[in-house]
């Protein structure tokens, strides 16, 4: 699960989803596409992880399909994997046990990918899991993949070496943090970990000592993407994957520009998401935030088939959200990625006071200081609306700017002096400028404490942190409320130092309902989660939902099917094509 | 001249020792830890403190350097979290590139010497020759207009006539493609239009300084003695311009030249910004935004190889140059 560093460039839906506001699905245009309704289920029928994925409309072969981001991706390595970017591109050459089959308009369906389904769950106590995996699915060297090179894929992420990717089936397969020490991958190559099986060339099995119910989405991860022992090059793995999806790596320079040519020995029949229409996809890594968007506004040459995978920046927000000729060529869309004034509850122990909190927020104010709808969208509730089963609630209706009145009569005519600790990153320094100035209208009496940015993080996991308030963010890697509200919110996680759960809220009774929503089967839990959501806010209010943020993306006039994926929030290019 | 060579290069290795011990010493200084670079997301402080010792970080300083000295000269085994071998020269593994640096290096090193040589050259050329015929031509609109000229281009800064450039020819006009970098011996076409616009941006701005200076030490030399006994023993004008005030004047152009060139080769992070195109500078700045230790200290090493190397030359050139200068 990552916290993003910063606040700044996704998005969401809020309240308008609740009240049924509806607008176009195209995903594109200047307004911010409020239509997004999460439905996502487990698919149960085989039928749906089956291929070929349904035709883009008006997408046709051909064409080279170009991508401008400033900064390189970090790891190219599927088992190393795990920034956005890396996320994003990753399915282009690299198959998974399961995938998300993701309709940019908030339909998912988790279904199987390299596996005939999305699991079986053997005993139904999600202690013991088996996927089939499909016939016809191939190596870019035509050779097969068997469930071997799979667990083969899974058994490397044990590689300290080959650290930085999702370490869930780890930590599930050893039940314990340090799954490394655990099974040694090094000593122990041509091994696998205890737990995870292979009965034969079909059949991958996990048995893990505790139930894990999540495993399917975790297994949509790129953890389980396969690879062949012989093709495992160690941390040099990173610069040329070995492809198993519709592309493969062509040239790799790497920082400069990545080439990706198509995989012929791709299998469109054994795929239920991808396609293979360009040619070629080109990364273009260098260029400024603004030189990206500038090159794909100004719409030439091979940059009319290019989309800036940075968000459009401040300084053109105006520019093209003004420009009439751009609205079919932007992507303005939500993103699963919340924000929240974490309140610090071993600290601000009063419940009246965390309220009073709650009421003082003018969200509206601090998303125009942030930049508008380009930028954010307001939020009241724990899971963002990208998650199974949401339900819109505002347990403290306080309109769009506050109610600075109930926020008084709960703090009684106390001052409450609290101290906010803020990141010296520009965002932050806005955001918490204009929350002191929301909380104290209210009566608060707030310190702004600047934390280096890039030590921030690492602060307020620590338990006894000095601070009150911070702000927090949190983009789960699935968007189950089982991979939000147990990870923030179960008391029961509390350590001294790498806390997630950094409201420090502990509730005997909610950490109960935790457990007894966890033990339920994946399908079921969502409804659950989101009832457990609205407690969490009305009984304790441990923390003040802010917003989320909102993608904001400009693409040439010949870059299609581009989408903002209801997973991770970021360019999805599973649909791209070239128009004609 | 040999020994003047033997002693200039032992204190060039000298000034390299030095820096290379103060880049190593600032590499822990610092308070970045590589390791939680390499793993910033999801790893326990055990599993991390695990990695560190792993790669050696928990050795004293002085084996971690000279395994690093040994590296750039023999090239040594990293270990498998870092590649395994590395060959010389070995400059250590970034966390963030997930390469050897030596790789990084190879690769924007050419990016930063194809922006820098081309650049200088224009610079140097239609900087003296400015400056030069703006002297010989003293008060006439030909020195007027140079000195219009090195007026703006000293006024102006780079990032702002890199844009104006980019907009005019490349969104407006489409003359010319998106900057990037071609290898010269694969396409020398894409190769020189890729980086015109980077070249004449850094030709403009230097060369206006080249030519207030050119133009300042021609005056001055032309009221030299020599200058008027030339001229009164009957040498053509071009005769005693070209070789003797010339060759009298150049010679603290050459030392800021040196300097310039040196400098710049070490990373022109404003133009690889402006352009978008990733060379030494941009790397170093990454490498500093990101906290990629070897990534700093490797172009804080080859920087300032090339400032000393660039010193070294000045006082070659020098002795070219003015023959009253002897090397010893």
């Amino acid at each position: 699960m990552r916290p993003r560093a910063a606040a700044a460039a996704g998005g969401a839906i809020a309240l308008v989803v609740a009240l049924g506001a509806c607008s176009e699905n195209t995903g594109e245009g200047t307004t911010v596409d409020t239509g997004r309704q999460q439905t996502g289920v487990i698919a149960t029928d085989p039928k749906d992880s089956q291929g070929p994925a349904a035709e883009v409309s008006g997408a046709r072969r051909g064409g080279t399909f170009t991508v401008i981001r400033e900064t390189p991706i970090s790891h190219l390595d599927p088992q190393r994997t795990y920034s956005f970017a890396g996320l994003m591109i990753n399915p282009l050459f690299a198959r998974y046990l399961t995938t998300w089959k993701d309709d940019g308009k908030g339909g998912l369906v988790l279904v199987g990918d390299l596996a005939e389904t999305p699991g079986t769950n053997v005993n139904n106590d999600c202690k013991v899991w088996e996927f089939t995996i499909k016939s016809g699915v191939k190596f870019e060297d035509g050779s097969p993949i068997t469930s071997k090179e799979i667990a083969y894929g899974i058994a490397r992420s044990f590689d300290p070496d080959l650290a930085g990717g999702p370490t869930y089936l780890q930590e599930w397969l050893a039940d314990s943090a340090q799954f490394d020490t655990w099974w040694d991958f090094k000593k122990n190559k041509g091994a696998l970990p205890p737990g995870l099986t292979t009965p034969n060339e079909k059949t991958l099995r996990f048995e893990f000592a505790k139930p894990r119910c999540d495993l399917p989405f975790a297994a949509s991860l790129p953890t389980t993407a396969p690879l062949r022992a012989d093709k495992d090059t160690g941390v040099n793995l990173d610069q040329r994957p070995f492809s198993s999806g519709p592309y493969k790596i062509a040239a790799n320079q790497v920082g400069v520009q990545l080439t990706l040519d198509r995989n012929p020995n791709w299998d469109p029949a054994t795929d239920p998401v991808r396609h293979q229409y360009p040619d070629q996809f080109v990364w273009n890594f260098g260029p400024t935030a603004d030189a990206a968007n500038n090159r794909v506004i100004a719409d030439n040459g091979a940059d009319q088939s290019a989309l800036a995978f940075n968000s459009v920046p401040a300084s053109l927000v105006a520019r093209v959200a003004q420009d009439a000729a751009l609205k079919s060529r932007t992507i303005l869309s939500p993103t699963p990625s919340a924000n929240q004034l974490v309140i610090n509850n071993q600290r601000v122990t009063d419940l009246k006071v965390r309220q009073a909190l709650n009421y003082a927020i003018d969200r509206e104010g601090l998303i125009k200081a942030l930049g508008g709808q380009t930028v954010a969208q307001p939020l009241t509730t724990l899971m963002p609306p990208a998650t199974i089963g949401f339900r819109a609630y505002d347990a403290y209706p306080a309109g769009a700017n506050g109610d600075v009145d109930k926020a008084k009569e709960l703090l009684g005519g106390q001052t409450p002096e609290l101290v906010l600790g803020a990141s010296d990153d520009t965002t932050e320094q806005q955001m918490a400028t204009q929350l002191k100035g929301n909380l104290e209208r209210a009566g608060f009496r707030i310190t702004i404490r600047n934390i280096p940015d890039d030590a921030k993080l690492d602060e307020i996991k620590k338990k006894d942190n000095p601070w009150d308030l911070y702000i927090g963010n949190w983009a789960a890697d699935w968007p189950s409320g089982a991979s939000i509200l147990p990870v923030l919110y179960d008391g029961r996680t509390i350590k001294p130092e790498g806390n997630s759960n950094q409201s420090y809220f502990d509730d005997p009774t909610i950490n109960a309902e935790i457990d007894r929503i966890l033990a339920l089967e994946p399908a079921k839990q969502g409804p659950e989660w989101a009832k457990l959501d609205e407690r969490i806010m009305k009984e304790h209010a441990p923390v003040v939902p802010l917003f989320v943020d909102v993608a904001y993306h400009v693409h040439g006039s010949k870059a299609g099917g581009i989408f903002i994926s209801s997973v991770f929030g970021y360019p999805s290019f599973v649909n791209a094509h070239v128009k004609g | 001249m040999a020994r003047f060579l033997v002693k200039r290069l032992l204190s060039a290795t000298l000034t390299l020792f030095a820096v290379s011990v103060l880049s190593f010493l600032m590499f822990f200084a610092l308070p970045r830890d590589p390791v939680s670079g390499m793993c910033p997301k999801n790893c326990n402080p055990e599993r991390l403190e695990r990695v560190r010792q792993e790669l050696g970080l928990r050795d004293p300083l002085v084996t971690q350097y000279a395994g690093y000295m040994k590296g750039i000269v023999t090239g040594r085994d990293l270990g498998s979290a870092q590649g395994g071998r590395c060959d010389a020269p070995c400059l250590g593994w970034s966390y963030v590139s997930n390469e050897a640096v030596s790789d990084t290096i190879a690769r924007v090193l050419p990016v930063t010497l194809s922006i820098v040589i081309p650049a200088a050259i224009l610079w140097l050329l239609l900087g003296v020759g400015l400056g030069m015929v703006s002297a010989l031509r003293r008060g006439t609109w030909l020195d007027r207009l140079a000195i219009g000229f090195s007026l703006t281009g000293a006024s102006l800064q780079l990032y702002f006539v890199g844009a104006v450039l980019l907009l005019v020819f490349v969104y407006h006009l489409r003359l010319l493609p998106v900057p990037s970098y071609t290898s010269l011996f694969d396409d020398p076409v894409k190769w020189a239009s890729g980086l015109v616009l980077a070249w004449v941006s850094l030709a403009f701005l230097f060369s206006a300084i080249y030519a207030r200076l050119s133009r300042a030490q021609m005056l001055e030399t032309l009221s030299e003695d020599f200058v008027r006994t030339a001229r009164a023993k009957g040498l053509t004008k071009p005769r005693v311009y070209g070789r003797h005030a010339l060759r009298a004047a150049i010679t603290p152009v050459v030392t800021i030249a040196g300097l310039d060139v040196g400098g710049a080769l070490g990373g022109t992070v404003i133009t690889e910004t402006t352009f978008g195109i990733q060379g030494l500078g941009r790397t170093a700045v990454d490498a500093v935004r990101a906290g990629d230790l070897p990534t700093i200290m490797a172009t804080v090493l080859i920087a300032a190889v090339f400032v000393v190397l660039a010193n070294v030359l000045v006082d070659l050139l020098y002795a070219a140059i003015d023959p009253r200068v002897r090397l010893r």
